[in-house]
């Protein structure tokens, strides 16, 4: 098998590459391919524990690059019936602790038994992001509508095309579709024009990703979750299927539901 | 004129080129290291005398150097010199290949300190930018020479700057472009002696300075600086031109506050900004020589 190793980046923080790994690595692994993902965030990790793994951990990432354990006892099997594995952060080390080549080795005999693999990485462009992504053969870039994140992924994609990863693509992250109606928020479209990038997905503002975060239960799992069908198509077009992107709009109310039966609204149901 | 022309470096391996209120050695790429080393060494101890304190940029353009080798011209031309190696520049290609990167956030050497500094100005006057003169007073401009009188490094510029505005526009015509035909990104600089050609966008965050036009076929949003040797000929054109900031030679274009968007007419289209009576201008595009009168000015 080989597979290819994906960096999940941003520049900004919390604009949820953690939640975005975590759920695409799921989804994959939910479509059937062997998924490994690798925590990066050294001394903040979180992978763990939105995927409801942290209490199994015992050796991490630093143990394997420093040879301590092997690779194979550091992989932390999810305990559902697909395969999916996590690789956590070291907790009490810095970004120091590891160099990039050396993470590009560890990722390249992944890829040998994986499908897939998916590498959180840190915010920022320091030590962490340079480790991260020169493991990766391809980048993914995390932004919400905000011109400060905007502003950090295109400054993440200039030093990605410099160092040779070159056509990232782009999820837009936490979209509030009333915000946009009213024209306070940034929609694909000005977005897109400002990053001249592919989107590969626009992921709604959805308190069900809180709340899955929270139970350690990654929101693919939520039928019902708009934010969770979203990183669905997300994984599939990664996958390599063709599916259009959908526009996020925003959810009818009882009353306005009521009026478009009766004709008297014309907005329509929400997708991702 | 032609004795300040014998204090410059115009070998075809290393050319001396005036920058605003510094210089810029311009390594050729074509050379070969040992060359290029022996070359440097010899014309600087030939002409000790003439370098006094400063700060200095080299530009390698495409070459590709090892950072030993980075560290060998720096240490040549700071023996030789009282000059301080600031920053190297390199063409975006180099950087693939290379040891080193554009250092992005290193304070430029010709970056007018006026632009950071408007506190210099009297308060009375907001944004006075465009009536500071760079080549009558750059002492007060750049702190690191702020002790010295004036230099021999001075004196290259003055005869750089009347050299090239003698013959601007002949040689303006016969500069090297350069091409970027990918996205202009934040946090990305660039400098070139010629004219900067851009077949993307411009982001905010991104700069660039060339001695000649800079002409983007997408949207201009960065800042720029067009004439950056001192050149007010030297224009801007843009498809779009949000950037509410950009220089031309030695005069700031600032976006008019309360844009008077007259008309959607004038708002769509290329646009062209200059230098008319001592201040920019933007107008919709007309041709790179046209006579443009009056457009809106960019005074703030
Ligand atoms: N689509 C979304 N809707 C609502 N909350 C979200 C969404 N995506 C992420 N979040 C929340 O935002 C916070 C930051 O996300 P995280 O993935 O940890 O960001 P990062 O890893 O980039 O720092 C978390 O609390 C997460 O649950
Ligand atoms: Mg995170």
């Amino acid at each position: 098998m080989t597979g290819k190793t994906i960096v999940i980046t941003s520049g900004k923080g919390g604009v949820g590459k953690t939640t975005a790994t975590a759920n695409i690595g799921t989804a994959l692994a939910m479509r059937g391919n062997r998924v490994v993902v690798v925590d990066t965030d050294i001394g903040l990790r979180n992978l763990d524990v939105i995927m409801g793994l942290e209490n199994r951990i015992v050796y991490d990432v630093v143990n394997v690059i420093e040879g301590v354990c092997k690779l194979n006892q550091a992989m932390i099997s999810d305990k559902h019936d697909y395969e999916l594995f996590l690789i956590p952060a070291a907790q009490t080390r810095d970004k120091n602790a590891i160099e990039p080549e050396q993470l590009r080795e560890l990722c390249a005999e992944l890829e040998k038994d994986f499908d897939y693999v998916l590498i959180d990485c840190p915010a920022g462009i320091e030590q962490g992001f340079k480790n991260a992504t020169a493991a990766a053969q391809e980048a993914i870039i995390v932004t919400t509508p905000e011109v400060s994140a905007i502003r950090d992924a295109d400054r993440i994609i200039g030093l990605l095309e410099s160092s040779g990863l070159h056509n990232p693509k782009l999820i837009i992250n936490r979209i509030a579709p009333e915000m946009v109606k009213r024209g306070d928020m940034m929609d694909q479209k000005d977005v897109e024009s400002l990053l001249a990038v592919e989107v590969i997905g626009l992921v709604p503002a959805d308190e069900q990703t809180v709340v899955a975060a929270n139970r350690g239960i990654p929101v693919v799992h939520n039928s019902k979750s708009s934010a969770g069908g979203a990183f669905m198509r997300i994984a599939a077009r990664v996958d390599g299927e063709d599916i259009p992107l959908m526009a996020i709009e925003p959810k009818n109310g009882l009353l306005s539901r009521f009026k478009g039966m009766v004709g008297m609204s014309g907005r329509t149901y929400s997708h991702a | 004129m032609d004795r300040n022309r014998g204090f410059l470096l115009e070998t075809s391996v290393v050319q001396v080129i005036a920058r605003g209120t510094g210089v810029a050695f311009v390594i050729d790429e074509s050379s070969p290291f040992d060359v290029v080393a022996s070359e440097l060494r010899d014309h600087l101890a030939d002409q000790s005398s003439l370098w006094s304190k400063g700060d200095i940029t080299i530009n390698v353009g495409q070459r590709i150097l090892a950072r030993d080798e980075l560290a060998q011209v720096k240490s040549i031309i700071e023996t030789h010199s009282g000059l301080t190696v600031t920053r190297f520049w390199c063409a975006p290609e180099s950087l693939n290949g290379g040891d080193f990167q554009i250092e992005a956030k290193a304070a430029p050497l010709y970056e007018p300190s006026f632009l950071t500094e408007p506190s210099n100005a009297s308060e009375s006057q907001p944004i006075v930018h465009n009536e500071v003169v760079l080549s009558e007073s750059p002492l007060d401009l750049t702190p690191n020479t702020a002790a010295a009188s004036k230099t021999a490094i001075e004196s290259i510029i003055e005869g750089l700057k009347s050299r090239h505005n003698k013959n601007g526009a002949r040689n303006r015509n016969i500069t090297e472009a350069l091409f970027i035909k990918s996205t202009f990104r934040s946090g990305e600089t660039l400098e070139h002696s010629g004219d900067v050609i851009v077949l993307a966008d411009v982001n905010p965050g991104a700069e660039i300075r060339a001695d000649g036009d800079i002409i983007v076929f997408g949207s201009l949003k960065g800042w720029v600086h067009a004439g950056a040797s001192g050149d007010n000929k030297c224009v801007i054109i843009a498809l779009d031109l949000p950037s509410p900031r950009f220089q031309i030679g030695k005069y700031l274009g600032v976006a008019p506050m309360s844009a008077p968007q007259k008309s959607k007419q004038s708002t769509i289209g290329p646009k062209i900004a200059y230098v008319r009576s001592r201040s920019v201008h933007v107008a919709p595009f007309a041709g790179r020589f046209a006579r443009y009168k009056k457009g809106v000015p960019y005074d703030g």
